[in-house]
């Protein structure tokens, strides 16, 4: 065996195959567990919002990234808002192609001045459009268990 | 702690708290698989480990026998392409009495990991493994130990197809 011998085939590539064990636990912070608790327990939206700046934080902050104050004020948003921005998936996290597109959007809340990220169904591709208006579908209140994912999916409001 | 901080803002969390539910949560297990490249030298070395072979390499310009192989001398640079089956045995060059697991895991028999120098290669050059079938208290550097394989329908071609390396009586 040289220096020069070569592995032409990838079946016969000498590798060492393993796993690193590795998972975390992501909390959600003070905002957070108000805003999912919210979500949980009354399928509503809540923001918090900055009297300094007269913005409207959804999901919500204890701090504004603008100015820096505490936000300790909490107000109501949506549950229907506007598609600010979208976007059409055709491959999984893995790589792998989906059968079925799948379509995430930037929603901003009614009332609100930041926006959320989630996806829209019920939609046709050819339907889509920036300013559409759309509405949460919540799962069933004894499957909800205080994740994103309590919220099935927007769905376009009927004019 | 600071002089103006005497608290840190935030809720201190417990395992228990996680358990009753007390706080909302997310759990993610990132897929870590991987492949490393064993390459040409290691790739040979861990194939012959499968044969129940430890194998080593020469360096024609340095005449030394290196353990595991590599591709190139690391001390003149010179390819080296020659191929020498070395003994199943040697001596303990240094050792450690470890009573923690990798994973942090407390032991009731101790781990005894060694570096062994491999009879055959040059003076110094030694493999890590373990020492098993011997009293921690007995352990001394330069003592003769020999390799304990698995049978050989059990090799997977790792360096754990040694299972550990015992006192040559």
């Amino acid at each position: 065996m040289s220096l020069l011998e070569k592995v032409d085939k990838n079946t016969e590539a000498r590798a060492w195959q393993g796993e690193i064990p590795i998972q975390n636990r992501y909390t959600y912070g003070l905002a957070g567990e108000k805003f999912f608790r919210e979500i949980m327990d009354n399928a509503r939206f809540v923001g918090t919002r900055c009297p300094e700046c007269n913005f409207i934080y959804v999901p919500p902050a204890i701090y504004c990234e603008r100015c820096f104050s505490r936000l300790e004020e909490w107000v109501e948003v949506g549950p229907e808002g506007t598609v600010q921005s979208f976007t059409v998936l055709l491959v999984a996290l893995d790589g792998s192609p989906l059968t079925e597109p799948e379509i995430m959007a930037l929603i901003q809340l009614d009332g609100a001045d930041s926006v959320l990220v989630h996806r829209l169904g019920d939609v046709e591709l050819d339907d889509l459009a920036i300013g559409m208006r759309v509405k949460a579908v919540f799962k069933p209140k004894k499957q909800r268990e205080g994740s994103i994912l309590d919220i099935v999916h927007f769905v376009p409001v009927d004019v | 702690m600071t002089s103006k901080i005497r608290e840190f803002p935030g809720v201190g969390l417990r395992e228990p708290d996680f358990a009753e539910k007390k706080v909302l949560f997310t759990e993610w297990k990132p897929n870590a698989r991987y492949a490393w490249d064993a390459g040409v030298a290691i790739g040979r070395y861990l194939a012959e480990l499968k044969e129940g072979h430890i194998i080593g390499v020469r360096c024609r310009r340095c005449r030394r026998t290196v353990v595991p192989p590599r591709i190139f001398c690391e001390w003149c640079f010179h390819p080296m392409d020659e191929w020498v089956y070395l003994e199943d045995h040697g001596v303990v060059n240094t050792f450690s009495i470890c009573h923690v697991r990798w994973d942090m895991e407390r032991v009731a028999e101790p781990l005894i990991p060694a570096v062994i120098e491999i009879a055959g290669a040059s003076k110094g050059m030694g493999i890590l493994h373990l020492l098993g079938e011997v009293d921690p208290k007995d352990v001394k550097i330069g003592m003769k130990v020999k390799a304990v394989w698995k049978p050989a329908a059990e090799r997977i071609g790792a360096i754990t197809d040694i299972q550990y390396f015992k006192p040559v009586k």
